[in-house]
Protein backbone atom coordinates (compact mmCIF):
# COMPACT_ATOMS: atom_id res chain seq x y z
CA UNK A 1 0.00 0.00 0.00
CA UNK A 2 1.56 3.35 -0.89
CA UNK A 3 1.88 5.64 2.35
CA UNK A 4 -0.59 8.21 2.33
CA UNK A 5 1.29 11.11 1.90
CA UNK A 6 4.57 10.96 -0.43
CA UNK A 7 6.61 14.08 -0.71
CA UNK A 8 9.11 13.42 -3.94
CA UNK A 9 12.08 15.63 -4.50
CA UNK A 10 10.43 19.06 -4.31
CA UNK A 11 11.87 22.43 -5.20
CA UNK A 12 10.49 25.76 -4.53
CA UNK A 13 11.47 29.01 -5.88
CA UNK A 14 9.95 32.27 -6.35
CA UNK A 15 10.30 36.03 -6.46
CA UNK A 16 9.18 37.68 -3.45
CA UNK A 17 6.64 40.51 -5.03
CA UNK A 18 8.00 43.38 -2.89
CA UNK A 19 11.68 42.89 -2.51
CA UNK A 20 11.69 41.26 -6.16
CA UNK A 21 14.36 38.73 -4.63
CA UNK A 22 14.47 35.19 -5.86
CA UNK A 23 13.79 33.20 -2.49
CA UNK A 24 14.42 29.63 -2.94
CA UNK A 25 12.15 28.24 -0.44
CA UNK A 26 13.09 24.23 -0.59
CA UNK A 27 15.46 22.16 -1.78
CA UNK A 28 15.24 18.75 -2.21
CA UNK A 29 12.27 17.55 0.27
CA UNK A 30 11.58 13.96 0.88
CA UNK A 31 8.79 12.74 3.24
CA UNK A 32 6.48 10.04 3.81
CA UNK A 33 3.49 10.27 5.86
CA UNK A 34 1.86 6.70 6.92
CA UNK A 35 -2.24 6.85 7.31
CA UNK A 36 -3.14 7.94 10.44
CA UNK A 37 0.27 8.71 11.19
CA UNK A 38 1.07 12.38 12.92
CA UNK A 39 3.75 13.76 11.25
CA UNK A 40 5.32 17.21 12.76
CA UNK A 41 7.44 19.60 10.88
CA UNK A 42 9.49 21.98 12.72
CA UNK A 43 12.41 24.10 11.70
CA UNK A 44 14.04 27.45 12.20
CA UNK A 45 12.11 30.59 10.92
CA UNK A 46 11.57 31.22 7.16
CA UNK A 47 12.75 27.75 6.48
CA UNK A 48 9.82 26.92 3.90
CA UNK A 49 7.73 24.82 6.40
CA UNK A 50 4.89 27.13 5.24
CA UNK A 51 5.30 26.92 1.96
CA UNK A 52 5.94 23.12 2.15
CA UNK A 53 1.91 23.20 3.46
CA UNK A 54 0.85 25.51 1.03
CA UNK A 55 2.06 23.35 -2.00
CA UNK A 56 0.56 19.72 -0.16
CA UNK A 57 -2.47 21.89 0.20
CA UNK A 58 -2.49 22.50 -3.41
CA UNK A 59 -2.15 26.35 -3.48
CA UNK A 60 1.53 26.44 -4.34
CA UNK A 61 2.32 24.09 -7.75
CA UNK A 62 5.84 23.36 -6.59
CA UNK A 63 9.07 24.77 -8.93
CA UNK A 64 10.01 20.77 -9.06
CA UNK A 65 9.17 17.49 -7.15
CA UNK A 66 6.17 16.16 -6.40
CA UNK A 67 3.52 14.96 -3.80
CA UNK A 68 1.11 11.84 -3.75
CA UNK A 69 -1.79 11.23 -2.27
CA UNK A 70 -2.69 7.51 -2.15
CA UNK A 71 -0.25 7.18 -4.62
CA UNK A 72 -1.98 10.25 -6.60
CA UNK A 73 -0.84 13.43 -7.75
CA UNK A 74 -2.31 16.34 -5.95
CA UNK A 75 -3.91 19.10 -8.60
CA UNK A 76 -4.96 22.39 -6.41
CA UNK A 77 -6.98 22.77 -2.91
CA UNK A 78 -9.42 19.91 -2.45
CA UNK A 79 -11.66 18.80 0.40
CA UNK A 80 -9.78 15.49 1.21
CA UNK A 81 -7.19 18.03 2.92
CA UNK A 82 -8.55 20.32 5.49
CA UNK A 83 -5.94 23.18 6.18
CA UNK A 84 -6.04 24.77 9.74
CA UNK A 85 -4.50 28.65 9.22
CA UNK A 86 -1.89 30.17 11.00
CA UNK A 87 -3.56 33.20 11.17
CA UNK A 88 -7.69 33.17 12.18
CA UNK A 89 -9.48 32.12 8.68
CA UNK A 90 -12.59 31.19 10.30
CA UNK A 91 -15.32 33.85 8.98
CA UNK A 92 -16.33 36.88 11.19
CA UNK A 93 -19.75 36.92 9.54
CA UNK A 94 -20.31 33.79 10.41
CA UNK A 95 -21.74 32.17 14.09
CA UNK A 96 -19.45 29.68 15.55
CA UNK A 97 -22.06 27.15 14.11
CA UNK A 98 -22.29 28.46 10.77
CA UNK A 99 -18.37 28.54 10.23
CA UNK A 100 -18.22 24.94 11.85
CA UNK A 101 -21.16 23.97 9.33
CA UNK A 102 -19.70 25.77 6.23
CA UNK A 103 -18.07 22.02 4.51
CA UNK A 104 -21.09 20.49 4.63
CA UNK A 105 -23.12 23.59 3.92
CA UNK A 106 -20.98 23.35 0.43
CA UNK A 107 -20.94 19.89 -0.54
CA UNK A 108 -24.91 20.19 0.05
CA UNK A 109 -25.68 18.22 2.88
CA UNK A 110 -29.41 18.68 4.20
CA UNK A 111 -29.68 20.91 7.05
CA UNK A 112 -31.18 18.30 9.63
CA UNK A 113 -27.88 16.57 9.22
CA UNK A 114 -25.55 19.61 9.02
CA UNK A 115 -26.95 20.49 12.80
CA UNK A 116 -26.27 17.08 14.16
CA UNK A 117 -22.26 17.49 12.72
CA UNK A 118 -22.14 20.50 14.65
CA UNK A 119 -23.46 19.14 17.82
CA UNK A 120 -21.22 16.55 17.63
CA UNK A 121 -18.08 18.57 16.77
CA UNK A 122 -19.20 21.68 19.21
CA UNK A 123 -18.84 18.93 21.91
CA UNK A 124 -16.19 17.69 20.45
CA UNK A 125 -14.13 20.96 21.00
CA UNK A 126 -15.69 22.24 23.94
CA UNK A 127 -17.78 25.14 22.29
CA UNK A 128 -21.17 24.18 24.12
CA UNK A 129 -23.35 27.34 24.46
CA UNK A 130 -21.11 29.29 21.90
CA UNK A 131 -22.71 28.40 18.91
CA UNK A 132 -24.14 31.34 18.15
CA UNK A 133 -21.50 33.63 18.67
CA UNK A 134 -19.37 35.69 16.28
CA UNK A 135 -15.90 35.07 16.53
CA UNK A 136 -14.59 38.53 17.56
CA UNK A 137 -17.26 37.83 20.73
CA UNK A 138 -14.66 34.40 21.31
CA UNK A 139 -11.29 34.50 22.84
CA UNK A 140 -8.18 33.77 20.72
CA UNK A 141 -8.14 29.71 22.08
CA UNK A 142 -12.08 29.38 21.19
CA UNK A 143 -11.79 30.94 17.90
CA UNK A 144 -8.77 27.91 17.26
CA UNK A 145 -11.15 25.75 18.38
CA UNK A 146 -13.88 26.55 16.12
CA UNK A 147 -11.04 26.17 12.84
CA UNK A 148 -10.21 23.03 13.99
CA UNK A 149 -13.80 21.74 14.36
CA UNK A 150 -14.47 23.96 10.94
CA UNK A 151 -12.13 21.47 9.22
CA UNK A 152 -13.52 18.36 10.86
CA UNK A 153 -16.75 19.19 10.13
CA UNK A 154 -15.50 18.73 6.15
CA UNK A 155 -13.92 15.50 7.15
CA UNK A 156 -10.94 15.44 5.35
CA UNK A 157 -8.40 12.41 5.05
CA UNK A 158 -5.61 14.58 5.90
CA UNK A 159 -5.27 17.79 8.30
CA UNK A 160 -2.65 20.15 7.50
CA UNK A 161 -2.05 22.67 10.24
CA UNK A 162 0.38 25.53 9.50
CA UNK A 163 0.97 26.51 13.54
CA UNK A 164 -2.31 26.58 14.74
CA UNK A 165 -1.54 27.45 18.20
CA UNK A 166 0.98 30.47 17.87
CA UNK A 167 -1.01 33.16 18.78
CA UNK A 168 -2.34 31.64 22.21
CA UNK A 169 -1.38 31.81 25.56
CA UNK A 170 0.85 28.95 26.80
CA UNK A 171 -1.71 27.62 29.25
CA UNK A 172 -4.78 27.65 26.57
CA UNK A 173 -2.03 26.16 23.98
CA UNK A 174 -1.55 23.48 26.05
CA UNK A 175 -4.77 22.33 26.56
CA UNK A 176 -5.60 22.71 22.87
CA UNK A 177 -2.26 20.29 21.92
CA UNK A 178 -3.90 17.59 24.46
CA UNK A 179 -7.36 18.45 23.12
CA UNK A 180 -5.87 17.95 19.73
CA UNK A 181 -4.10 14.64 20.48
CA UNK A 182 -7.20 13.07 21.65
CA UNK A 183 -9.26 14.34 18.73
CA UNK A 184 -6.60 12.97 16.43
CA UNK A 185 -6.36 9.53 18.40
CA UNK A 186 -10.27 9.57 17.86
CA UNK A 187 -10.55 10.35 14.33
CA UNK A 188 -7.63 8.51 13.31
CA UNK A 189 -6.59 11.46 10.43
CA UNK A 190 -3.78 11.88 8.79
CA UNK A 191 -2.01 14.90 10.49
CA UNK A 192 0.76 17.20 9.25
CA UNK A 193 1.29 20.35 11.59
CA UNK A 194 4.39 22.98 11.27
CA UNK A 195 5.48 24.75 13.97
CA UNK A 196 8.43 26.83 15.17
CA UNK A 197 7.74 25.24 18.57
CA UNK A 198 9.77 22.03 19.45
CA UNK A 199 8.30 21.00 22.62
CA UNK A 200 4.92 21.28 20.97
CA UNK A 201 6.38 19.01 17.65
CA UNK A 202 7.82 16.54 20.11
CA UNK A 203 4.62 16.67 22.33
CA UNK A 204 2.18 15.88 19.31
CA UNK A 205 4.17 13.93 17.19
CA UNK A 206 4.48 10.32 16.05
CA UNK A 207 7.32 11.27 14.16
CA UNK A 208 9.01 14.84 14.96
CA UNK A 209 10.38 16.29 11.27
CA UNK A 210 13.32 18.89 11.53
CA UNK A 211 13.70 20.98 8.23
CA UNK A 212 16.91 22.55 7.68
CA UNK A 213 17.17 26.59 7.47
CA UNK A 214 16.02 27.87 4.22
CA UNK A 215 16.23 26.75 1.39
CA UNK A 216 14.63 23.92 3.42
CA UNK A 217 15.64 20.09 3.48
CA UNK A 218 14.91 17.33 5.78
CA UNK A 219 17.83 16.86 8.36
CA UNK A 220 16.39 14.19 10.29
CA UNK A 221 13.45 12.53 10.90
CA UNK A 222 12.73 12.16 14.74
CA UNK A 223 10.35 9.41 16.29
CA UNK A 224 8.96 9.92 19.70
CA UNK A 225 9.03 7.29 21.67
CA UNK A 226 6.11 7.67 24.05
CA UNK A 227 3.06 6.55 23.20
CA UNK A 228 0.12 8.98 22.06
CA UNK A 229 -2.45 7.75 24.62
CA UNK A 230 0.14 8.81 27.95
CA UNK A 231 0.52 12.28 25.98
CA UNK A 232 -0.83 14.53 28.41
CA UNK A 233 1.77 17.60 30.11
CA UNK A 234 0.69 16.04 33.65
CA UNK A 235 2.57 12.63 32.72
CA UNK A 236 5.07 13.96 29.95
CA UNK A 237 7.75 15.30 32.15
CA UNK A 238 8.20 12.11 33.53
CA UNK A 239 8.59 10.07 30.53
CA UNK A 240 12.75 9.67 29.71
CA UNK A 241 11.83 9.32 26.21
CA UNK A 242 10.09 12.88 25.83
CA UNK A 243 13.19 14.91 27.54
CA UNK A 244 15.69 13.29 25.42
CA UNK A 245 13.41 13.41 22.43
CA UNK A 246 13.33 17.28 23.04
CA UNK A 247 16.68 17.70 23.81
CA UNK A 248 18.15 15.86 20.80
CA UNK A 249 15.30 18.05 18.26
CA UNK A 250 15.99 21.39 20.09
CA UNK A 251 19.79 20.75 18.97
CA UNK A 252 18.83 19.81 15.57
CA UNK A 253 17.05 23.11 15.18
CA UNK A 254 19.47 25.07 17.54
CA UNK A 255 22.26 24.09 14.91
CA UNK A 256 20.12 25.62 12.09
CA UNK A 257 19.20 28.93 13.68
CA UNK A 258 23.13 29.40 14.53
CA UNK A 259 24.28 28.74 11.40
CA UNK A 260 25.62 31.97 8.76
CA UNK A 261 23.35 33.72 7.06
CA UNK A 262 23.31 32.48 3.31
CA UNK A 263 23.24 34.91 0.39
CA UNK A 264 20.12 35.46 -0.96
CA UNK A 265 16.89 35.03 -0.04
CA UNK A 266 15.80 35.90 3.60
CA UNK A 267 17.53 36.07 7.08
CA UNK A 268 16.74 33.24 9.11
CA UNK A 269 14.51 34.92 12.31
CA UNK A 270 12.73 37.21 9.57
CA UNK A 271 9.58 37.16 9.65
CA UNK A 272 7.78 35.14 6.76
CA UNK A 273 7.59 37.60 3.65
CA UNK A 274 3.99 38.97 2.96
CA UNK A 275 2.18 37.22 0.68
CA UNK A 276 1.73 33.65 2.62
CA UNK A 277 2.57 30.62 0.86
CA UNK A 278 5.54 32.12 -1.09
CA UNK A 279 4.51 31.64 -4.64
CA UNK A 280 1.28 31.61 -7.28
CA UNK A 281 2.07 34.60 -9.03
CA UNK A 282 5.42 35.32 -8.59
CA UNK A 283 6.67 31.47 -8.74
CA UNK A 284 10.01 31.17 -10.92
CA UNK A 285 10.35 28.17 -13.58
CA UNK A 286 13.36 26.06 -13.65
CA UNK A 287 16.04 24.82 -11.40
CA UNK A 288 16.61 26.10 -7.73
CA UNK A 289 19.89 25.50 -7.87
CA UNK B 1 -24.58 59.45 25.85
CA UNK B 2 -27.89 57.60 25.43
CA UNK B 3 -30.24 58.68 23.08
CA UNK B 4 -32.33 60.35 24.81
CA UNK B 5 -29.21 62.76 25.82
CA UNK B 6 -28.26 63.18 22.54
CA UNK B 7 -31.84 64.35 21.57
CA UNK B 8 -32.01 66.49 24.17
CA UNK B 9 -28.25 68.17 23.48
CA UNK B 10 -29.12 68.54 20.02
CA UNK B 11 -32.49 70.15 20.59
CA UNK B 12 -30.53 72.51 22.94
CA UNK B 13 -28.28 72.90 20.46
CA UNK B 14 -30.70 74.11 18.03
CA UNK B 15 -32.55 76.32 20.02
CA UNK B 16 -29.86 78.09 21.00
CA UNK B 17 -28.78 78.74 17.11
CA UNK B 18 -32.07 79.79 16.08
CA UNK B 19 -32.28 82.15 19.32
CA UNK B 20 -28.46 83.37 18.25
CA UNK B 21 -30.51 83.89 14.87
CA UNK B 22 -32.85 85.76 15.32
CA UNK B 23 -30.93 88.36 17.73
CA UNK B 24 -28.24 88.88 15.52
CA UNK B 25 -31.06 89.27 12.72
CA UNK B 26 -32.57 91.96 14.85
CA UNK B 27 -29.78 93.93 15.18
CA UNK B 28 -28.51 93.61 11.83
CA UNK B 29 -29.53 97.05 10.51
CA UNK B 30 -29.85 95.53 6.81
CA UNK B 31 -33.06 95.33 4.70
CA UNK B 32 -35.20 91.91 5.80
CA UNK B 33 -34.13 90.19 2.88
CA UNK B 34 -30.51 90.27 3.35
CA UNK B 35 -31.15 88.37 6.92
CA UNK B 36 -34.65 87.04 7.60
CA UNK B 37 -35.38 85.50 11.06
CA UNK B 38 -36.06 82.04 11.78
CA UNK B 39 -39.49 83.17 11.89
CA UNK B 40 -39.52 84.37 8.26
CA UNK B 41 -37.84 81.00 7.24
CA UNK B 42 -40.48 78.77 9.02
CA UNK B 43 -43.44 81.25 7.50
CA UNK B 44 -41.87 80.09 4.17
CA UNK B 45 -41.74 76.53 5.03
CA UNK B 46 -45.58 76.93 5.90
CA UNK B 47 -46.55 79.03 2.79
CA UNK B 48 -44.52 76.04 0.20
CA UNK B 49 -45.73 73.57 1.89
CA UNK B 50 -49.49 75.09 1.71
CA UNK B 51 -48.68 75.56 -1.78
CA UNK B 52 -47.44 71.99 -2.11
CA UNK B 53 -44.17 73.24 -3.85
CA UNK B 54 -42.36 71.90 -1.24
CA UNK B 55 -43.15 68.82 -1.25
CA UNK B 56 -43.09 68.39 -5.06
CA UNK B 57 -39.31 69.59 -5.41
CA UNK B 58 -38.36 67.87 -2.57
CA UNK B 59 -39.60 64.65 -4.32
CA UNK B 60 -38.53 65.28 -7.77
CA UNK B 61 -34.91 65.56 -6.06
CA UNK B 62 -35.13 62.26 -3.92
CA UNK B 63 -36.37 60.71 -7.17
CA UNK B 64 -33.28 61.88 -9.23
CA UNK B 65 -30.58 60.43 -5.90
CA UNK B 66 -32.60 57.65 -5.53
CA UNK B 67 -32.51 56.80 -8.99
CA UNK B 68 -28.48 57.02 -8.60
CA UNK B 69 -28.49 55.11 -5.47
CA UNK B 70 -30.25 51.83 -7.37
CA UNK B 71 -27.92 51.92 -10.42
CA UNK B 72 -24.99 52.32 -7.82
CA UNK B 73 -26.73 49.23 -6.46
CA UNK B 74 -27.42 46.95 -9.12
CA UNK B 75 -24.44 48.51 -11.97
CA UNK B 76 -21.84 50.00 -8.93
CA UNK B 77 -21.35 47.39 -5.97
CA UNK B 78 -21.11 44.48 -9.57
CA UNK B 79 -18.31 46.38 -11.62
CA UNK B 80 -16.52 47.26 -8.37
CA UNK B 81 -16.71 43.24 -7.12
CA UNK B 82 -16.03 41.78 -10.57
CA UNK B 83 -12.74 44.54 -10.68
CA UNK B 84 -11.98 43.69 -7.53
CA UNK B 85 -11.21 39.75 -7.93
CA UNK B 86 -8.12 40.04 -9.78
CA UNK B 87 -5.32 41.88 -8.45
CA UNK B 88 -3.69 42.38 -11.95
CA UNK B 89 -7.63 43.93 -13.20
CA UNK B 90 -7.62 45.83 -9.85
CA UNK B 91 -4.18 47.32 -10.18
CA UNK B 92 -5.17 48.70 -13.83
CA UNK B 93 -8.62 50.00 -13.06
CA UNK B 94 -7.49 51.77 -9.66
CA UNK B 95 -5.79 55.02 -11.29
CA UNK B 96 -8.33 55.00 -13.75
CA UNK B 97 -11.36 54.85 -11.23
CA UNK B 98 -9.43 57.41 -9.43
CA UNK B 99 -9.31 59.75 -12.07
CA UNK B 100 -13.08 59.80 -12.42
CA UNK B 101 -14.40 59.85 -8.96
CA UNK B 102 -11.96 63.22 -8.51
CA UNK B 103 -13.46 64.93 -11.60
CA UNK B 104 -16.65 65.20 -10.41
CA UNK B 105 -20.26 65.82 -11.95
CA UNK B 106 -19.87 69.11 -11.28
CA UNK B 107 -16.95 69.40 -13.50
CA UNK B 108 -18.52 67.55 -16.38
CA UNK B 109 -21.68 70.25 -15.97
CA UNK B 110 -20.94 72.41 -18.74
CA UNK B 111 -19.92 69.67 -20.95
CA UNK B 112 -22.64 67.58 -20.55
CA UNK B 113 -24.84 70.65 -21.10
CA UNK B 114 -23.54 71.10 -24.39
CA UNK B 115 -24.46 67.02 -24.90
CA UNK B 116 -27.45 66.82 -23.51
CA UNK B 117 -28.78 70.21 -22.98
CA UNK B 118 -30.81 71.80 -20.19
CA UNK B 119 -33.27 69.31 -18.73
CA UNK B 120 -33.62 66.26 -16.70
CA UNK B 121 -31.28 64.22 -19.08
CA UNK B 122 -28.14 66.41 -18.02
CA UNK B 123 -29.03 66.25 -14.36
CA UNK B 124 -29.34 62.53 -14.33
CA UNK B 125 -26.23 61.86 -16.26
CA UNK B 126 -24.17 64.11 -13.92
CA UNK B 127 -25.65 62.90 -10.78
CA UNK B 128 -25.54 58.76 -11.23
CA UNK B 129 -21.91 59.61 -12.92
CA UNK B 130 -21.11 61.56 -9.52
CA UNK B 131 -22.39 58.67 -7.37
CA UNK B 132 -21.07 55.61 -9.44
CA UNK B 133 -17.40 55.67 -9.73
CA UNK B 134 -16.83 56.33 -5.42
CA UNK B 135 -18.81 53.22 -5.37
CA UNK B 136 -17.08 51.22 -7.79
CA UNK B 137 -13.75 52.55 -6.27
CA UNK B 138 -14.89 51.45 -2.68
CA UNK B 139 -16.26 48.07 -3.63
CA UNK B 140 -12.89 47.76 -5.41
CA UNK B 141 -10.39 48.34 -2.38
CA UNK B 142 -13.15 46.24 -0.19
CA UNK B 143 -12.64 43.27 -2.36
CA UNK B 144 -9.16 43.77 -2.27
CA UNK B 145 -9.05 44.13 1.53
CA UNK B 146 -10.09 40.93 2.15
CA UNK B 147 -7.56 38.66 3.67
CA UNK B 148 -6.77 36.06 1.30
CA UNK B 149 -6.84 33.37 3.85
CA UNK B 150 -10.25 33.38 4.33
CA UNK B 151 -10.75 32.79 0.19
CA UNK B 152 -7.71 29.38 0.50
CA UNK B 153 -9.74 28.33 3.49
CA UNK B 154 -12.90 28.20 1.63
CA UNK B 155 -11.32 26.04 -1.12
CA UNK B 156 -9.83 23.93 0.74
CA UNK B 157 -13.68 23.24 1.81
CA UNK B 158 -14.31 22.69 -1.70
CA UNK B 159 -15.60 26.15 -2.49
CA UNK B 160 -16.39 26.97 -6.12
CA UNK B 161 -15.08 30.70 -6.98
CA UNK B 162 -19.06 31.97 -7.13
CA UNK B 163 -19.27 30.39 -3.51
CA UNK B 164 -16.19 32.26 -2.32
CA UNK B 165 -17.94 35.39 -3.93
CA UNK B 166 -20.95 35.05 -1.73
CA UNK B 167 -19.86 33.75 1.22
CA UNK B 168 -16.19 35.92 1.53
CA UNK B 169 -16.08 38.83 -1.04
CA UNK B 170 -19.23 40.27 -0.70
CA UNK B 171 -19.79 40.50 3.04
CA UNK B 172 -15.75 40.65 3.40
CA UNK B 173 -16.31 43.69 1.37
CA UNK B 174 -19.35 44.92 2.90
CA UNK B 175 -17.97 47.76 5.12
CA UNK B 176 -15.82 49.35 1.90
CA UNK B 177 -19.89 48.59 0.10
CA UNK B 178 -21.09 51.08 2.57
CA UNK B 179 -18.76 53.54 2.36
CA UNK B 180 -18.39 53.70 -1.19
CA UNK B 181 -22.57 54.11 -1.47
CA UNK B 182 -22.44 56.75 1.72
CA UNK B 183 -19.04 58.99 -0.32
CA UNK B 184 -20.93 58.48 -3.68
CA UNK B 185 -24.63 59.63 -2.53
CA UNK B 186 -22.85 62.40 -0.72
CA UNK B 187 -21.00 63.75 -3.26
CA UNK B 188 -24.03 62.63 -5.70
CA UNK B 189 -26.24 65.05 -3.30
CA UNK B 190 -24.12 67.93 -3.79
CA UNK B 191 -24.06 67.28 -7.93
CA UNK B 192 -27.99 66.88 -8.01
CA UNK B 193 -28.36 70.27 -6.10
CA UNK B 194 -25.51 72.05 -8.53
CA UNK B 195 -27.24 70.43 -11.49
CA UNK B 196 -30.16 71.90 -10.45
CA UNK B 197 -29.00 75.13 -10.32
CA UNK B 198 -27.95 75.13 -13.87
CA UNK B 199 -30.55 72.98 -15.52
CA UNK B 200 -33.35 74.35 -13.07
CA UNK B 201 -36.17 71.13 -13.86
CA UNK B 202 -37.66 71.54 -10.05
CA UNK B 203 -35.93 70.28 -7.52
CA UNK B 204 -34.42 72.24 -4.03
CA UNK B 205 -31.49 73.50 -6.21
CA UNK B 206 -33.41 75.05 -8.58
CA UNK B 207 -35.51 76.18 -5.80
CA UNK B 208 -33.12 78.10 -4.06
CA UNK B 209 -31.50 79.18 -7.47
CA UNK B 210 -34.58 80.69 -8.51
CA UNK B 211 -35.83 82.10 -5.20
CA UNK B 212 -32.27 84.55 -5.13
CA UNK B 213 -33.67 86.33 -8.44
CA UNK B 214 -36.49 87.39 -6.48
CA UNK B 215 -34.58 88.24 -3.32
CA UNK B 216 -36.72 85.61 -1.51
CA UNK B 217 -33.84 84.51 0.94
CA UNK B 218 -36.43 82.97 3.75
CA UNK B 219 -36.66 80.86 0.52
CA UNK B 220 -32.94 79.52 0.17
CA UNK B 221 -32.36 79.49 3.60
CA UNK B 222 -35.54 76.62 3.54
CA UNK B 223 -34.14 74.77 0.73
CA UNK B 224 -30.68 74.56 2.41
CA UNK B 225 -32.18 73.81 5.83
CA UNK B 226 -34.28 70.68 3.82
CA UNK B 227 -30.76 69.71 2.02
CA UNK B 228 -29.18 68.91 4.77
CA UNK B 229 -32.13 67.66 7.08
CA UNK B 230 -32.96 64.83 4.33
CA UNK B 231 -29.43 63.79 3.87
CA UNK B 232 -29.21 63.52 8.16
CA UNK B 233 -32.26 61.31 7.67
CA UNK B 234 -31.09 59.47 5.50
CA UNK B 235 -27.88 58.69 6.55
CA UNK B 236 -29.81 57.93 10.14
CA UNK B 237 -32.46 56.18 9.23
CA UNK B 238 -31.12 53.82 6.21
CA UNK B 239 -27.13 53.68 6.08
CA UNK B 240 -26.75 53.34 10.00
CA UNK B 241 -29.08 50.60 10.71
CA UNK B 242 -28.00 48.58 7.56
CA UNK B 243 -24.17 48.74 9.29
CA UNK B 244 -25.16 47.96 12.77
CA UNK B 245 -26.94 44.76 11.60
CA UNK B 246 -23.59 43.45 9.42
CA UNK B 247 -20.69 44.30 9.66
CA UNK B 248 -20.61 46.31 12.94
CA UNK B 249 -22.56 43.25 14.52
CA UNK B 250 -19.60 40.93 13.07
CA UNK B 251 -17.15 42.91 14.75
CA UNK B 252 -15.35 44.65 11.61
CA UNK B 253 -15.67 48.13 12.49
CA UNK B 254 -15.21 49.38 16.55
CA UNK B 255 -17.32 51.90 16.99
Amino acid sequence: MPPKIAVRGLHHAYVNRFTRERVVALAGVDLEVAEGEFLTVVGPSGCGKTTLLGILAGFVVPTRGEVLLDGRPVAGPGPDRGVVFQELAILPWRTVERNIAHGPEIRGVPRAERMAIVRRLVEMVGLVGFEKKYPHELSGGMKQRVAVARTLAANPEIMLMDEPFAAVDAQTRMTLQEELNTIARATGKTILFVTHNVEEAVFLGDRCCVLSRRPGRVKALVPVPVPRAERTWKRVPAEPGFEATKDMVLTLVREEVSGDERPGGERPGAPPSPGGWGGGVGGVEGGAE
Amino acid sequence: MTRTEAALAWGMLLTGFLAAWSLVAAAVPAPAYVLPPPTAVFDAAGELIAKGILPFYIAESLRRILTAAVVALVLGVPVGLALGMSRRVAEFAYPVLNFFQSVSGIAWLPLMLVWFGFGERTILVAVNYTVLFPVIFNVLLGVRSVPRMYGDALRTLGASRWRILRDVLVPGALPNIATGLRLGLAYGWRALIAAEMLVGAHGLGSMIFTAQAFHLTARIMLGMAAIGVLWVLFDYFILRPFEEATFARWGLVHR
